[in-house]
Order: C-alpha cells, then sequence, then structure tokens
C-alpha cells in the first residue's frame, strides 16, 4: 500500500518533468501542416525530420561555435583549477582559506555587476566580439569552481603522498605531474562535466560579449530563433532540443560526476 | 610546507589571484564607478568625461515605477521559487530514498533539466504556458483545459496584468519552470545529507519506538539544517540573479509584469546605452547576492578550520 | 657515516603553539633511536623537521656536521616511512620503489638491481606488480619501508610505521624491523607512542611530554632509572603505583603512607636524608610487588602490607591484582596461583632494592 503510494507521487512528479520534454519531442518530429496550435499536445501523424533539418541548417554555424567556444574554456579552466587546488590543499601559507575565500565569491556574483567594465576591456584588448574573447570570459569566471572542486578533491589526498614525494626527490612540478595529476582523474571529470555543460548553457557572456550572429553560441541563436515570429513551432522546439542536446548527452552517459559537481557548487559539498 | 614550495606555490596561483582581482574586484569597482556617473547616453561615454553625480542614478531608479515592479517581482518570484523548489526536492528526496525499484530512474529524470540550459526551458516553457486567443483559440494548457471541459481554469498565464497585491500573478509560469528545473538538484542535495545520516541513529531511533514519520521529522530534518541553509543560500542567490529564464520565456511582459532587475538592466546598458543606471541595477543586485552569500562563506570557511 | 645533531631546536607554530621547546640530542652513526610520548608531545614534529618537512623555528640541525636547516628534503639524503605509507596509489610496487631512483636520475639496471634486491630483503619480490590497493596492509608496510630501503639514504625515519597494522603483525614486523637495522647498519629515527615497540627496538629513546625532552638514555635505562613521574609511568605496563608519602625517621628510614609502611633499604638512607618528615611520592612497578605465599624474602612490617584485594584480573601468564591500602590503592602483577580474591584480605611483599622516590612538587626522581 504504502508502495503504491510512493509511486503514485513519484509518477506525479515524473509527468511534470517530462511535460516539456514530451511538447518538445513532439513538436520537434511534427511536419510543417500538423503544428497548428490546435495540435499541440499530439504526438506527430507522420514523423518528419524537416524541422529539425531547418533548425540544424539555422543552428549549425553556432553550433560549432559553442563548441568552439566550449571545448577550449572547459580544458583550459580544468587545468587552472587542478593546479590552483593543489596549492589551495598541500602549500599552507598565510590568509590561504581567506584568499580562497574572496577568490571563492567570485563565483556567486551576479555577472551583471562587471559585465559593462568586462565588455570595454575586451573591446580594449581586441577580443570583444570574438569566440577567444568568450574563451577568456569563461576561463576567468570558471577559476573559483574549479579551484574549489580541486582542492576538496586533493584535499582528500593524504598530505603524506605529497611529502613522500618530496622526500623522494621530487620537487613541486615533478610532485604535480608525477604524483597528483595521474589520480585526478575522477576530479577533472568531474570538472570537465561542469565546466561543458556551464558555458554550454550559458547566455547573458555569450548575448553580450558577441555581437555578430556568425560569432554567436546557440543559446543567443535559439533565443533569436524563438523570438522571431515569421519561424514554425516545430523548427523552434527542434532548436531548443539540438542547444540542449549535447549536455543532454554528456548528462546521460557521465550523470553520477555531473552530480558530483553539482553538489561541489553548494562549497561544503 | 618549506619556504621554496611555498614561493612557487604562491606563483602559481598569482595569475589566477590577479585574474580575479582585476575580472571580479576591479570590475565592480569600475562598476561602481560607473553607477555615480553622468554616462546615461553613447555621446557622454564616447566624450568619456567622468562627471560624478552620487547617488542621482540610485535615486533615479527607486522613483522609477518599472524598477519598484522588479524588486516587488523579485521578492515573489524568490519566496515561491524557494519554497517550490525546496517542497519539491524534499518531496523527490523522500520519495527517492525509500530504495523502491526504479528510484535510480526517478531520481536520474529528476535531476535531468538541470543540465539543460534555461535559454531551452524558457522556450519550451513559453510555448507550453502561451495562452493563444482566448477564449476562442486556446493554445497550450489552456488548450488542454479546454479539451478537459476545465475552461474556467484558462486564463493568459505570462501575459496576464492581474496581481494581487503587488504579486504579478503572471510570474506563476515562470516560478513553474524555475522550479521545474532546480527542484531536482535540491533532491540531490538532500538525498547526498540523506545518505550521510549514520544509519546507527536512524536504528537508535527506531529502536526507541519513533514511527517514521517521526523519524523523518524528528531525526533527520535537523540532522539536514546545513542542508537546508546551504539550499536556501544557493537558490536564492540564482532567483536574485535570474536572467535567461526569463528573458528566453517572457521578456518583460506587458507592464512589466515579469520584468526582473537582470533585464532591466540589460535593457538599460545594452539597447538604449544608459550605462550609469544600468551600472547602478548592477550594483544593487550585487548587495543582494552578497547579503546572501558572505555571511554563507565565511562560515563554510571557518567550518573547515574545525 | 650520519650523524643527526639537534641543538637547542624549537618549533613554534603560528608564533605562538610551541610544539617543540628546545630540544638538544644527538643521534651516533647506525643507532636505532626512539622517539617516544603520547600524542601531542612534539615527537612528530621533531622528526618532520629532521626530514625538512617542517621549517625549524630556532636552532640548529646537522647531519654529518653540516647544518641542514634549509636544505630542500630531497637534498638531505634522508628517507621517511609514514605511519599510513603513503604509497603512489597508480604505481606498481615496483615504481613505488623505483621512483625516488628515477628522479634522481640512476641507471636503469642499477634501479633494478636496487628495487630487486631490497624486495628480496622484504620478502615482497612476487608483488612488485601489484598496485598498493592489491596489497595488505602489511605488505604495504614492507613496501614503504623499501621505498627508503632502495634509497640508501643516511638516515632512515619512520613515523609510527606498525600502529596501522593488527597486533600480530606487529609483533612480527617489530622483530623484522630490528634484524633491518642490524642488515642494513643503518641510522634510524623512530617515532612512536608505544613503549612496548620503544623498549625491544631502540638503542636510545627520547621521551618527550608537551614539547619538552624528558629524558634520553637507554631502554634499561628508562625503565629502570626514569626521570622524572612522567617517564616512570609512560613506561610500563601496568603502570608503576604512585603512593603520596612521607619518609620519617624511627630507627632507620621508613615510607609512610595512609595505608603503608615500608622500611627504606640502607643503601639509600644517605640519598634521603635530607627529605625527612617531607612529602614525596613513593614509586613501584607492579611487577615488584609480590604475593607474600610466592615472595623470596618477606620481612614482617619491614616490607610486607596487609591490603584489601578490589578486583582481580587473571591473564592466564600472571594475574594482575587491583588492591586498596588505607586511601593508596595499588596493582600488583602476580603469580598466577595466587589464591587471592575479591574483597578479601592478603599479605603483600615489595622489593623495596627496587624501589623509587620522586619529588613532590616537581616529579623529579630524587632516587
Amino acid at each position: 500500500m504504502k508502495k503504491i503510494f510512493t509511486y503514485f507521487f513519484l509518477i506525479l512528479i515524473s509527468l511534470y518533468i517530462l511535460v516539456p520534454l514530451y511538447v518538445l519531442l513532439a513538436t520537434t518530429f511534427k511536419p510543417l501542416q500538423e503544428i497548428g496550435i490546435s495540435d499541440m499536445w499530439k504526438l506527430p501523424k507522420d514523423w518528419s525530420l524537416s524541422g529539425f533539418i531547418k533548425a540544424f541548417q539555422k543552428l549549425g554555424p553556432n553550433l560549432k561555435n559553442s563548441f568552439y567556444l566550449t571545448i577550449p574554456a572547459t580544458i583550459i579552466s580544468a587545468f587552472i583549477g587542478s593546479i590552483n587546488g593543489y596549492v589551495f590543499s598541500k602549500v599552507k601559507f598565510k590568509y590561504a582559506n581567506l584568499i580562497f575565500a574572496i577568490i571563492l565569491f567570485g563565483m556567486f556574483i551576479p555577472y551583471q555587476s562587471i559585465l559593462f567594465p568586462l565588455i570595454r576591456f575586451l573591446q580594449s584588448i581586441k577580443l570583444y566580439g570574438t569566440i577567444s574573447g568568450l574563451i577568456l570570459v569563461h576561463v576567468v569566471y570558471g577559476i573559483p569552481i574549479t579551484t574549489l572542486i580541486f582542492r576538496n578533491y586533493y584535499s582528500e589526498v593524504p598530505n603524506e603522498l605529497v611529502e613522500a614525494s618530496y622526500m623522494d626527490g621530487a620537487g613541486f612540478f615533478k610532485t604535480y605531474t608525477k604524483v597528483l595529476f595521474p589520480i585526478s582523474i575522477p576530479a577533472f571529470v568531474v570538472v570537465i562535466i561542469w565546466q561543458f555543460t556551464n558555458i554550454w548553457n550559458e547566455f547573458l557572456f555569450a548575448v553580450t560579449v558577441t555581437s555578430s550572429p556568425d560569432k554567436q553560441p546557440v543559446t543567443v541563436a535559439l533565443v533569436n530563433l524563438a523570438g522571431s515570429q515569421v519561424v514554425e513551432w516545430n523548427v523552434q522546439m527542434a532548436g531548443a532540443l539540438l542547444t540542449a542536446l549535447p549536455t543532454l548527452v554528456v548528462y546521460v552517459l557521465l550523470g553520477k560526476y555531473f552530480i558530483r559537481g553539482l553538489l561541489a557548487g553548494s562549497v561544503k559539498g | 610546507m618549506r619556504k621554496k614550495n611555498l614561493v612557487i606555490g604562491i606563483s602559481v596561483v598569482a595569475p589566477s589571484i590577479i585574474a580575479i582581482a582585476i575580472f571580479v574586484y576591479g570590475f565592480i569597482t569600475w562598476t561602481l564607478r560607473v553607477s555615480f556617473s553622468n554616462w546615461n547616453s553613447f555621446s557622454a561615454l564616447l566624450r568619456g568625461e567622468y562627471k560624478f553625480v552620487g547617488l542621482r542614478n540610485y535615486i533615479r531608479l527607486f522613483q522609477d515605477t518599472r524598477f519598484q515592479t522588479d524588486l516587488w517581482n523579485t521578492l515573489f518570484f524568490t519566496l515561491f521559487f524557494l519554497f517550490g523548489t525546496i517542497a519539491l526536492g524534499i518531496i523527490m528526496a523522500i520519495l527517492v530514498d525509500k530504495g523502491l525499484k526504479g528510484s535510480r530512474l526517478f531520481q536520474n529524470l529528476f535531476l535531468f533539466p538541470m543540465a539543460i540550459s534555461f535559454v531551452v526551458t524558457g522556450t519550451v516553457w513559453s510555448w507550453i504556458f502561451a495562452p493563444g486567443n482566448l477564449p476562442n483559440n486556446p493554445q497550450g494548457l489552456n488548450l488542454l483545459f479546454q479539451k478537459l471541459g476545465l475552461d474556467n481554469l484558462m486564463w493568459g498565464w505570462y501575459t496576464s496584468t492581474d496581481s494581487l497585491g503587488h504579486f504579478n500573478l503572471a510570474l506563476i509560469p515562470v516560478i513553474i519552470a524555475a522550479v521545474w528545473q532546480l527542484s531536482g538538484y535540491t533532491m540531490a542535495m538532500y538525498l547526498a545529507g540523506l545518505r550521510g545520516i549514520p544509519n546507527d541513529i536512524i536504528e537508535a531511533a527506531k529502536v526507541d519506538g519513533a514511527s517514521e514519520w517521526k523519524i523523518f521529522w524528528r531525526v533527520k530534518m535537523p540532522l539536514l539544517t546545513p542542508i537546508t541553509l546551504s539550499a536556501l543560500i544557493i537558490l536564492g542567490h540564482i532567483s536574485l540573479k535570474i536572467f535567461d529564464l526569463v528573458f528566453a520565456m517572457t521578456g518583460s511582459g506587458p507592464n512589466f509584469v515579469t520584468d526582473v532587475p537582470a533585464i532591466y538592466m540589460f535593457e538599460l546598458t545594452f539597447r538604449s546605452n544608459r550605462y550609469a543606471m544600468g551600472s547602478a541595477i548592477a550594483i544593487i543586485m550585487l548587495l543582494f547576492v552578497a547579503i546572501v552569500i558572505v555571511p554563507y562563506l565565511f562560515s563554510s570557511m571557518r567550518g573547515e578550520k574545525r | 657515516m650520519a650523524k643527526v645533531e639537534l641543538e637547542r631546536v624549537w618549533k613554534i607554530y603560528e608564533g605562538k603553539v610551541e610544539a617543540v621547546k628546545d630540544a638538544t640530542f644527538t643521534i651516533e652513526d647506525k643507532e636505532f633511536v626512539v622517539l617516544l610520548g603520547p600524542s601531542g608531545c612534539g615527537k612528530t614534529t621533531t622528526l618532520r623537521m629532521i626530514a625538512g618537512l617542517e621549517e625549524i623555528t630556532r636552532g640548529t640541525l646537522k647531519i654529518d656536521g653540516k647544518v641542514m636547516n634549509d636544505v630542500e628534503p630531497k637534498d638531505r639524503d634522508i628517507a621517511m616511512v609514514f605511519q599510513n605509507y603513503a604509497l603512489y596509489p597508480h604505481m606498481t610496487v615496483y615504481d613505488n620503489m623505483a621512483f625516488g631512483l628515477k628522479l634522481r636520475k640512476f641507471p636503469k639496471d642499477e634501479i633494478d638491481r636496487r628495487v630487486k634486491e631490497a624486495a628480496k630483503i622484504l620478502g615482497i619480490e612476487e608483488l612488485l606488480d601489484r598496485k598498493p590497493r592489491q596489497l595488505s596492509g602489511g605488505q604495504r608496510q614492507r613496501v614503504a619501508v623499501g621505498r627508503a630501503i632502495v634509497r640508501d639514504p643516511k638516515v632512515f625515519l619512520f613515523d609510527e610505521p606498525l600502529s596501522n597494522l593488527d597486533a600480530k603483525l606487529r609483533v612480527q614486523m617489530r622483530s623484522e624491523l630490528k634484524k633491518l637495522h642490524h642488515r642494513l647498519e643503518a641510522t634510524i629515527v623512530y617515532v612512536t607512542h608505544d613503549q612496548i615497540e620503544a623498549m625491544t627496538m631502540a638503542n636510545k629513546i627520547i621521551v618527550m611530554k608537551s614539547g619538552v625532552i624528558q629524558q634520553i638514555g637507554t631502554p634499561h635505562e628508562i625503565y629502570n632509572k626514569p626521570a622524572n613521574t612522567f617517564v616512570a609511568g609512560f613506561i610500563g605496563s601496568p603502570a608503576m603505583n604512585f603512593v603520596d608519602s612521607k619518609i620519617i625517621q624511627d630507627n632507620g628510614l621508613w615510607i609512610k603512607s595512609s595505608g603503608l609502611k615500608l622500611k627504606i633499604p640502607k643503601q639509600f638512607e644517605e640519598q634521603l636524608e635530607e627529605y625527612v618528615d617531607k612529602n614525596v611520592i613513593f614509586g613501584i612497578r607492579p611487577e615488584n610487588i609480590y604475593d607474600k605465599m610466592f615472595a623470596m624474602a618477606p620481612v614482617e612490617g619491614e616490607n610486607t602490607a596487609a591490603v584489601m584485594v578490589d578486583v582481580v584480573e587473571p591473564l592466564g601468564s600472571e594475574t594482575i591484582l587491583h588492591l586498596v591500602a588505607g586511601d593508596d590503592r595499588l596493582v600488583a602483577v602476580v603469580d598466577p596461583k595466587t589464591e587471592a580474591k575479591e574483597e578479601q584480605k592478603i599479605d603483600i611483599v615489595f622489593d623495596m632494592n627496587v624501589m623509587h622516590i620522586f619529588d613532590k612538587e616537581t616529579g623529579k626522581a630524587i632516587l
């Protein structure tokens, strides 16, 4: 009896979670003639990829931009986080905790509060409107979270391991490359997934730092697509699906690590 | 550790510290400076002459009815969003934690919205909540209501200008979408907490004769207080700076019924070139977030030391 | 040749916490020295300063006469075995042992020779291809030791290396380490809180408490001539009995306490003369108290006492008695054939020739 109640509520909540997904998929695969608003809740009679293809034609270049942006930014910020995490967990220095807290604050600020100077700064170093500029932005503002995740990870590594390496004759960097880095794979997976998802999904920097449509990441292109009244609903929904697809794939394949990154964001983990 | 490593270590993190110093604290100071200036047009910016106008931009903002609406919207959005997300998150966690067959599947399902961009969420939910032409050509949920014979449930959703006191009812769909996106995250936090409670405590309570319900409210929940606090703070700060979701879903709405400070800031800065006013909003947002986050950060750091 | 000298060494954390205070001692070449003390006594900090893992706040550390204060750990020619072994989890046993040699750019065949030789000494030749997580605690321990041996360092440092092993394995490793010491003819500094490890392995024990060295001596000296009540109480199990007493003159010198009156042997009288009528602490080890039925030389009224038996703990090879005499409580380790019963009186005999007298105020040994 209790079990039935539990399942009842689980399914009820699942419906809430699934409704947008249903609408997204059903609309995406409807052909043009079925997308009248009165058919919205129906499954497609003729499954069609036409909306999907059209969306891909429109968003294809932006998807490419997003990959060009997300992949390098993710990799660079993972490495920075890793070496920072090493220092903040294994090199004890005065005010380390205070400095770390000051860095960490950077991940909570509303980016509106740095946006205007940031854009002026990017303009002055000629990176405004470029993918490289966006990469720089994501790398810098990714420092707090990546450092946090690696710091927490390395805190679990016994200090003696690092000390044994020093005694064995390794210096600071050799200890990193030969001892810490090889055992950091789980943390790298967490950070890479987290950064990939966040940078891919990000909108505010994307819309303000890029100006020309051919440089825009896919999130911006999607909003523009959805905002234009002339575009059919199936194309819009297909666009949304396309935008969500890479992170969804990552989630489905590596969900466990995704959750770890998620929880790291609440500082105490 | 030895001095040499100390020197190397500090020089390794120095670039990051400097980057954060400039990109976070330097830029905030810059924004603060702009918010005290007269840079409210493109030409003023081009001339580049800095004229200090004190709190004029802030005063103008607080007199601005749109900004007042934004503050009310933020308040009500935050309240209902926090309540909805945490309540649903706890319920999800309890249900999943029972460990019935398929729990894992439900857990993954509840969490998947977190992997999706707010922009996608906004796009899809705006299609669902689009009211259509009432009363004859309803769309989205209204259409569903009509088909189910629940015509009187049809309303304008995010296009509605109705309000209860200062609470714009048009925010309801936005809140539903936001709860949809983040309740899974809250569930994950609570699940982590629940799984961290040592089993012997629960067993001790069982031996003492506590019912499952009592165990939950009297034993587990008090132990989860730190999680609730974390959730309130993390979700609270997200809600105070919410932008993408609203921007993609409804924009400002008629009479700014779904407007939030972040959108107003965006429009002032990037559409009307009123940089000083935009900066003033940004600073106000930062203050809101700082009030929530700074004590939390410092207590976490101190807690770690012990 | 490897001689380690500490001269007035201090360790002060953040300008206030004094972890090690004014430590001065010398570790001679090929000596097995144990730093012994309860947790938080500064023994590990001292070891880590020798290793170079902690900065020396004040004082001088010399190895082979050269000042080492500012020399990097890797340049001190020292190897260390950590409490939790600190094996590199991603490397095989072979690579764990070879790591230090590789970093020092030893030729490949020399590395191979040394690793295999160490593995042979430690009996871990079959484990060379395994990863640490596939090893038992005792095997990990051996690898950690092996990692130190291959380096052939001037000094070996051991930080509580046996504390994570179960009791049986600990006994075995104890004798193996001792044998290893003879075989390698190495200088070893060994930190432990376990007095049995200290007593069984050390040539020299340095007892520490609250950052201060209490006594330096051979195991024999530390046991038989403890410098103060702390050392006396820390070494030996069950711990030495301490009885608040007075020395009185009554046709010779006597120890007088609430429940005991014991004659002090002639040979001690001269040393104790100035303490007559003063309060002192009388110390006697439990193994020096006998059940009168099994005692060698009871002299009625001089080294005997009638006491109440509180608890009897038979251990098989011996029996521990918890005794009450007036306000005094005593523990005695007696012959297992004792007929002592709880809540009954029993006569006991003290071997007064091995008694200890400590100053009441300072706790320092008078005798």
